[in-house]
């Protein structure tokens, strides 16, 4: 599998910070799971969090807080390592997904589906799988808003190039999209969109009342 | 803030002292550790916006951590600061969210287990941690304050924007220059 689009450096920074919403972390989360490249940067960037915590300041610990913490040993005993989890390849990319709940496959339009992913959304971003028949043409849209996608089957095309599984699609309201599946194979991609997305084509203004994307 | 106490471990190394909580529960093992990272964490945490009686009770949780996962650490994934630093975010997430973040995080680092090549573990992982903070100490100080608050506030790009009274196309541009910095000068390790 050859990825050629990866999140930005800032992204992958504010994940490995923590500071990522859920929604935007599974995503990331799903791209790792198909990208060594990006998780070697993470564990550089993991590694100079370290740093910097080493370096950092300090604030000092309460008396009563440290003498709690030793008197605690004693009734704390130290965890055995489970065996890592045996995980085929092939499985890998679905991993992170495989925590969450999915919903039912849903009708958004012709030859798209959506299948909404149990993430909490009070922070606004909404996740869920979109599916697409080879060929579709989505219609032209704006984001008003993120919308990451990460592809885990078969491949879309748009301005900024080609995205087969494992890529992760990073836009924000500075694009138009107007993307479309490649011939061959039905698209599956994970989307955290937080937003909304505004269609600007007539057929997707003319369907937006009813997509609601 | 106290800058005396906390001072950082050389000998025997935090990592070294893992270990013995690992194989023999030693508490003076724990003590050196305790000492060395609680306050550090706790700093962190009150940068990140706990409050200092919250902060006080999480870095000891953290600590508490390190001690029931001792088994869990292993020194050629990284360095002993750098799993604090996992640890004392996964329990501030989970203190202000109680989402499933820290399962996604766990299993990033699974994949990195079970994965056959690594083309950076023809390096270990104290040369790598060395060579990142030496990168780190050679950032412009205009990106490293980025970092910084990346890091330890967990700030979002657009909060370090306004406190730093920033663009945030400058935020943005200072903290991906900072990382292909850091990482261009760990490229010659692989």
């Amino acid at each position: 599998m050859t990825i050629v689009h990866h999140p930005s450096e800032e992204t992958l920074v504010t994940f490995v910070a923590g500071s990522l919403c859920e929604g935007n972390s599974l995503v990331v989360a799903t791209h790792l799971a198909h990208c060594n490249e990006c998780r070697s940067a993470i564990r550089d960037m993991t590694e100079l969090a370290g740093g910097i915590l080493e370096q950092g300041d300090v604030t000092e610990i309460t008396e009563a807080t440290r003498n709690a913490a030793l008197d605690k040993l004693d009734d704390t005993p130290i965890e055995a390592r489970p065996d890592p989890i045996a995980m085929a390849p092939a499985d890998r990319p679905l991993a992170p997904l495989s925590i969450y709940e999915g919903g039912k496959w849903q009708w958004v339009g012709p030859g798209v589906y959506r299948q909404f992913i149990d993430v909490p959304n009070d922070t606004g971003t909404r996740v869920f799988m979109l599916k697409a028949a080879p060929g579709t043409r989505l219609p032209d849209h704006r984001h008003v808003g993120t919308e990451w996608t990460c592809i885990l089957k078969g491949a879309f095309r748009h301005d900024h190039g080609r995205f087969g599984a494992g890529d992760f699609d990073e836009a924000d309201g500075r694009h138009d999209h107007n993307p479309f599946v490649e011939e061959g194979e039905a698209c599956i991609c994970l989307v955290a969109l937080n937003g909304h997305v505004e269609m600007t084509g007539w057929l997707g203004r003319l369907i937006q009342p009813f997509v609601r994307l | 803030m106290d800058q005396s106490s906390g001072n950082a471990l050389t000998d025997p190394s935090p990592e070294q002292l893992i270990d013995l909580i690992a194989r023999s529960q030693d508490k003076t093992a724990f003590t050196i550790l305790f000492d060395a990272y609680a306050p550090r964490v706790k700093y962190f945490l009150i940068r990140n916006g706990a409050s200092s009686a919250s902060a006080d009770e999480l870095a000891q949780e953290a600590l508490l951590t390190v001690w029931r996962k001792a088994h869990y650490f292993s020194a050629d994934r990284g360095t002993a600061s750098s799993w604090i630093f996992t640890i004392a975010r996964n329990l501030r997430i989970d203190e202000t969210r109680r989402d499933k973040r820290a399962q996604l995080y766990a299993m990033v680092g699974e994949f990195d287990d079970i994965d056959p090549d690594r083309p950076d573990e023809l390096v270990s992982a104290t040369e790598h941690a060395k060579r990142v903070r030496s990168a780190m100490t050679q950032l412009p100080d205009d990106q490293l304050e980025v970092v910084k608050w990346s890091f330890v506030e967990g700030a979002a790009h657009s909060e370090i924007a306004e406190r730093l009274g920033l663009p945030l196309g400058t935020v943005k541009s200072r903290l991906r220059l900072a990382m292909r910095r850091m990482r261009k000068s760990l490229e010659d390790l692989a």
